[in-house]
This record gives C-alpha cells, sequence and structure tokens, in this order.
C-alpha cells in the first residue's frame, strides 16, 4: 500500500500539485498509516527522489525546487503534531540571507527540505550581518551555517560568508560548525564557493538539503 | 559604419566589419564618478556621465539609459532602496505587502509626469545628444511576469503564481502589463533604440515548459502587443531559455535574444539560424577571476561558435565591480580582434 500512496505523492510533487498531494495525504491517514509512515515513509524519499530527479533532468525547473519544499514542510509539520512522541533531529542548522541582500526565495526552498528531513532550522531572515549567524549558531548549537546570496557582490563581499569564515576562524569554530553557501552567483562559477571560504554549496535549493544533512554527520563523527 | 549601423547589419543579416559589441558596465558608475552610491543613481546627469566616460574608455558599442535594475518600483510606489558601495542598489520596501495591496496599486496614467521618470530622461537626453546618432542607447524593461517580483519579492510572487488565486494573480500580472506598455512607449519616444525586455519567468528553467507556455507567454504577447517586437531584445536575466527560443520567435516575433551562459551557443545560434540576432554571453561572473588570457580565450571560443552565418553580438551580463579592469579590456579588445569578419 506504501508503494502506491508514494507513487501518487511523486507524481503530485513533480507535477507542483500542492492540492493533490495533500489529497494522497489525507487518503493515506483515512486508511490507516501513521504520521510517522507518512514522513518517513512518504516525504522523505519523495524529498531525496526529487533530488535525484533535480540533478539528472535538464528539464527541472525552480517551481519544482519551491514546491518540493513547500509541500514536504507543510506536510512534515501537520504530521509531527500527529507523532505519538516528538522525533529525533538530525542536527540544527543557521540559515539566512547575507548582509545587504534582500532574497528570501533560496533560503526558503533550503528550509523547507531541511525540515522534512528532521533538521532543525534557525532562520534568521534576510540582510543578515555575519556576526549574528556565529551568535545564532552558538546560541543553538548548530553544526551548520547556510549563507545564501543572490547576488554577486552579496555573494563575495567582505559583509557575506567571507566574513563568516574569518569570525569561525578566528574564535576556533571551524571544526565545531561548517559552512555552505547558495544562490545564483554559485552556480555561474561552479568554484566561487571556496573563494569565500565555504565548505561547501549546492546547485539547487533541494540538494541542498543533502549537502547540509552530510555537513552535519561529518561534525558530530568528528 | 558607426556602432548603431553594425548593429543594424548584424539584426538584418547584412555585411558589416565586425560583430557589435556589448559591454554592460552599471555598477562601475558610482566609482568612475567618485561618488556614493546614494548619490550617484539620484542623478540621471552622474549616470549618462559615467556611461559615457566607461564606453570612451573601453570602446565597446553601447550605452545604457539604466541607473539600475529595480527602478521601476519606484514607479509603483517603493519608497526604500538598499543602496551598497559594493554593487546594485536593492529594493528596500515591498509596494505589495498583502492582496489587497494589488487591488490599491496605481499605474501611472502618463510615466514620464512621474518624478521616477525625470531623472531617467535626463540621462536618456544626455546620451541621444551625445551618441544617439552613433550608438546604441539600451533601456531595460521588466516583462509583467517578472515585475511583481520586484514588488511583492520573489518567494510571495511564487506563491501567487503558483497556487492562486487566479484572478488576484490575473488582476497584478493586469496592472504590470500595463506598466510595461507606458514604459516601452516612453523609452521609445525618449530615444533608447535597444530594449532589453527582461522576462526571467520566461524561462523554462523558473517555471517548466507547460506552466511558461500557460503563465508567462500569453502575458508576454498582451506586454509587446501595442508597440511591436521592434527593437525588443528577450533577455531571462542570465537564466538559460534556449528551450522557449523558437515559442518566442513564433509567438511574439521577437528575433534578438540575449543567451544565458549556461546555455549551449551553439544550439541557440541553431534554433535562431538567420530569423534573427544571437546574442553570445560571456559569464562575467568567471571573469571576477579569470586572468585577462583566460577570458580573452572565452571570448574567442564565443565568437567562433557565434560568428558563422553572421548575425551575432558579443556581450557581457551586468558586469560586477569586482571584475578587474584587465579583464573588462580584455573582454572588449577580443572582442574587436576575433569578431572581425575576414
Amino acid at each position: 500500500m506504501l508503494e502506491e500512496i508514494i507513487k501518487a505523492y511523486n507524481e503530485a510533487v513533480f507535477e507542483t500539485d500542492k492540492e493533490a498531494a495533500f489529497e494522497v495525504v489525507r487518503a493515506a491517514l483515512e486508511r490507516g498509516v501513521t504520521p510517522e509512515d507518512i514522513v518517513f515513509g512518504v516525504v522523505i524519499p519523495a524529498v531525496e527522489e526529487m533530488m535525484s530527479i533535480i540533478t539528472r533532468d535538464p528539464d527541472a525547473n525552480l517551481a519544482q525546487h519551491f514546491m518540493t519544499a513547500q509541500i514536504a514542510a507543510e506536510v512534515t509539520e501537520q504530521m509531527l503534531a500527529r507523532f505519538r512522541s516528538p522525533p529525533q533531529i538530525i542536527g540544527r542548522v543557521v540559515i539566512g540571507t547575507a548582509q545587504g541582500d534582500l532574497h528570501s526565495l533560496g533560503k526558503r526552498i533550503v528550509s523547507g527540505c531541511l525540515k522534512a528531513l528532521m533538521v532543525e532550522v534557525i532562520d534568521l531572515g534576510v540582510n543578515v550581518p555575519p556576526e549574528k549567524f556565529i551568535e545564532a549558531a552558538l546560541a543553538h548549537d548548530a553544526q551548520v551555517i547556510a549563507v545564501s546570496a543572490m547576488m554577486v557582490h552579496t555573494a563575495t563581499g567582505d559583509n557575506g560568508a567571507l566574513q563568516v569564515r574569518k569570525l569561525l576562524q578566528a574564535r576556533g569554530l571551524e571544526k565545531n560548525i561548517k559552512l555552505i553557501v547558495g544562490g545564483a552567483p554559485y552556480r555561474y562559477d561552479t568554484t566561487l564557493y571556496q573563494s569565500v571560504g565555504a565548505d561547501a554549496w549546492a546547485a539547487d535549493g533541494v540538494n541542498a538539503g543533502r549537502v547540509i544533512v552530510d555537513l552535519i554527520k561529518e561534525v558530530k563523527a568528528s | 559604419m558607426t556602432p548603431l549601423q553594425i548593429l543594424a547589419a548584424a539584426i538584418e543579416g547584412k555585411p558589416a566589419p565586425r560583430i557589435p559589441v556589448f559591454c554592460n558596465l552599471l555598477d562601475q558608475g558610482p566609482q568612475e564618478l567618485g561618488l556614493q552610491a546614494r548619490d550617484y543613481y539620484q542623478s540621471g546627469e552622474h549616470i549618462a556621465t559615467a556611461q559615457l566616460r566607461l564606453r570612451a574608455r573601453y570602446g565597446y558599442d553601447n550605452v545604457w539609459g539604466l541607473s539600475y535594475v529595480g527602478k521601476e518600483a519606484e514607479f509603483l510606489g517603493c519608497r526604500k532602496v538598499l543602496y551598497s558601495e559594493e554593487g546594485p542598489p536593492n529594493v528596500e520596501d515591498l509596494v505589495i505587502k498583502s492582496h489587497r495591496d494589488i487591488e490599491k496599486l496605481e499605474i501611472p496614467d502618463d510615466i514620464t509626469a512621474h518624478p521616477a521618470w525625470t531623472e531617467t530622461a535626463r540621462c536618456l537626453r544626455i546620451l541621444r545628444d551625445e551618441v544617439g546618432a552613433t550608438h546604441p542607447i539600451c533601456a531595460y524593461i521588466t516583462a509583467s511576469n517578472t515585475l511583481p517580483a520586484l514588488l511583492m519579492g520573489i518567494e510571495a510572487w511564487m506563491n501567487l503564481l503558483l497556487s492562486g488565486p487566479a484572478e488576484v494573480r490575473d488582476l497584478l500580472l493586469t496592472k504590470c502589463s500595463d506598466f510595461v506598455h507606458k514604459q516601452l512607449a516612453a523609452y521609445r519616444a525618449a530615444g533608447a533604440n535597444v530594449l532589453i525586455y527582461s522576462s526571467p519567468f520566461g524561462s523554462a528553467s523558473l517555471l517548466g515548459m507547460k506552466r511558461f507556455q500557460a503563465l508567462a507567454l500569453p502575458w508576454m504577447i498582451r506586454d509587446l502587443a501595442p508597440g511591436g517586437p521592434q527593437n525588443i531584445v528577450y533577455y531571462c536575466g542570465m537564466a538559460p531559455f534556449n528551450s522557449v527560443i523558437a515559442e518566442v520567435i513564433d509567438e511574439l516575433g521577437v528575433t534578438l535574444h540575449y543567451i544565458s551562459p549556461l546555455d549551449d551557443l551553439g544550439q541557440a545560434k541553431r534554433i535562431i539560424d538567420q530569423r534573427g540576432l544571437t546574442c553570445g554571453v560571456i559569464d562575467d561572473i568567471k571573469m571576477i577571476r579569470w586572468s585577462p588570457e583566460e577570458t580573452r580565450a572565452e571570448v574567442r571560443r564565443l565568437c567562433e561558435i557565434g560568428m558563422r552565418g553572421g548575425r551575432f553580438l558579443l556581450g557581457s551580463g551586468l558586469v560586477p565591480l569586482k571584475v578587474p579592469e584587465a579583464n573588462i579590456r580584455a573582454m572588449v579588445d577580443a572582442a574587436f580582434e576575433f569578431g572581425f569578419y575576414r
């Protein structure tokens, strides 16, 4: 039965049909599928499937990324409220857009996927000073700082990821907190992330979820 | 031949000694005049002066009657802009914060009477007087499918576009399309002769093909209906759009295409063929770290692909401020060297 539900849910997500996805979930609950199975057996595999599709399908588009994240986050939030016991989170990430940058879409997509992947997200919003990323990461014991930047000067400037890296270095936090960047400029130059001192980058918001989970595991293993 | 004649020849597929070369230096203006960004962007005279100086220094063909991308939001009620000394301004005050604001959104009857037009008009007047007879003067018009992102933020716009309500979405698109009509007419009357029609949502890489056809194409047809496709350059904000070029030519009649560096230029050239002008665009984000030799090699590669059969222009995106002067010079010099027809 779960296979059939997964197939219907994946189709709805791929077609960016939010209503259809919620209908699949509602029908599954009615048939006795538990909220835990919906999240771990349907939503998370669907996010992982979309990661794979987006990577290999040249026609994958931003609308699919956006709706994948939004549907996953909303379904997960609704199901978590019905869990018998709170699920174990994988880790925590502090996310925000670089100072001077007011674009929130990429961050929103990443956050949605992370929530579905059982990562706690501390969203600092847009136009975030570098110091604030560090303070929040320490306050919440986060393993990853994610800095989103949609403009070249906010992606490469002194008030973005570059300064976050300097602060991590200066405070001896590099082993405990990893830095990931994302946003359009990094797609045009796929080595740019290294020049701003990031540990990693992702080409799209959905796959950023997987990269961040890997970074969290790396920190926890060290 | 003047640069304007060379551009006309490239568009029409007529003989010319070389390709047109566009280099878009907007962020460099404040530094060129030694001004703070806030002061620079508020004066049309400053913008025109910087455009003329930068063009004279590097020798490329075009100048811009644009202060910054997002300026259109000022016409529609934006009261706060975030300035930076490192890059372009950002729209900080979103005009549309709720669906109710869409009903209240007013499109000025005569945008040339709007205070936001005064400095744009001054800039265009100076450019027209100085180089209007010889050089292309570019204007930037955001398509109705993309303008809402400047007014309400891209996230809220994606939500409305993908999840409705449809009547609210269509009301906003209608108002934005009406604004596009007025802008196109005003820019044409003021002497702009290259109209960059910026339509990131007119790319399948943002919406997918089905939604492109349902949600983007009809509104673009509406945008361009009154004035026609004359001098319109299709541009998707550097997003790839090869997959929609054929439909844009067939449905909009737009034959000038400013290709994304992420697209395959050879494929674009084959699709457009002799129907219009293919503009090969260098990846100017890579130019931040490239050497002049690497920049030159890339220009050579683009020219070799694009010049076969003529009807080719070489251009940049909006060159980031961090691109070294030596690379801008290398790009322009190489375009003149490899862009000659023998």
